[in-house]
């Protein structure tokens, strides 16, 4: 029996930050809104549910008067998506 | 990026796209960091040269120092500019931070060893410098795949070796070694930077 995927990635903003967060160091908010074409409020929100869930680590510094958000994954992150890849695949193999 | 429900295809084309979209920026481009070094540094060493041989004053060589300055300062512009970290920045930045201690670790020890036996003398620091800064183009280099930066760094270890010969043999330095400390950021940064740069656009 195939598993379920995991809902807080099989949404299509949160999966395409996590995509980029796992080819990279990491990533500050600008690059984020402007790698998944998405608006400030709604990736805001998307990231609040990923650091929530222990999936991203999102550090908030004061650069002068602005806010600097930079996320990078957590280990936990890392074997969340690697495990949904996993589905994924054995859900792609059903469909041959 | 509107919400929809993704199916396991689209899924994987959104991974495989958002991947694509980071590889972009992935694509390193040190030329403009090799350029800002390499103007700094080979415009100090001409202008001490220029102000020891018009003054005849040795006092110009602590001129020097301003690249401890200009280092802190393209550290705190770098950070700034910077949105995203890729894996190969990380590992330039953790090569240059050890180099870094390099350069700080032979200041303290050559300032240190120069108060005990109370003769300071930083010449030392100009074919280790030449050494240190070498092996950082050398090696960020390989790291990035440019030839341009892998091969030019060893006349900087010549130069260095031949200074530290003469430092050996005749224990003393001459003006000339600032031009030839000039000279080697010239071959291995300003002409690096500029071919890098030029293949940076090209590939845009």
């Amino acid at each position: 029996m195939l598993r379920d995927l995991d809902p807080l990635l099989h949404s299509q903003l949160r999966l395409a930050v996590v995509s980029i967060l796992m080819s990279v160091e990491e990533a500050d908010f600008v690059f984020l809104k402007e790698k998944t074409n998405s608006t400030a409020g709604n990736l805001s929100v998307q990231l609040e549910k990923l650091s929530e869930a222990g999936y991203i680590e999102a550090n908030r510094t004061l650069e002068g008067r602005r806010t600097r958000t930079v996320c990078r994954m957590t280990e936990k992150g890392r074997q969340a998506f690697a495990s949904y890849i996993d589905t994924l695949k054995d859900y792609l193999n059903v469909g041959k | 990026m509107e919400e929809k429900v993704l199916t396991e295809k689209e899924s994987l084309e959104l991974i495989s796209q958002m991947i694509q979209a980071t590889k972009k920026n992935r694509a390193v481009s040190p030329g403009k960091e090799l350029l800002y070094w390499g103007y700094f540094t080979s415009i100090l060493a001409l202008t001490i040269y220029l102000l020891i041989r018009f003054t005849s004053s040795g006092i110009w060589s602590w001129g020097w120092m301003l690249m401890f300055v200009f280092w802190g300062f393209s550290f705190f512009v770098h950070k700034r500019e910077k949105t995203v970290v890729t894996y190969i920045d990380k590992t330039i930045g953790q090569v240059w931070q050890v180099l870094g201690w390099m350069f700080v670790i032979t200041f303290w020890v050559v300032a240190i060893f120069g108060a005990i036996y109370g003769r300071e003398d930083f010449i030392l620091m100009m074919p280790l410098s030449l050494l240190y800064c070498g092996l950082g183009i050398s090696i960020t280099g390989i790291i990035v795949r440019e030839p341009w930066m892998i091969y030019p760094p060893l006349l900087s270890f010549t130069i260095c070796f031949y200074m530290l010969q003469v430092l050996v043999i005749s224990h003393y330095a001459t003006n000339l070694w600032n031009l030839l400390f000039g000279l080697s950021f010239v071959v291995t940064y300003i002409i690096p930077g500029h071919i890098i740069n030029k293949k940076s656009k090209v590939k845009c």
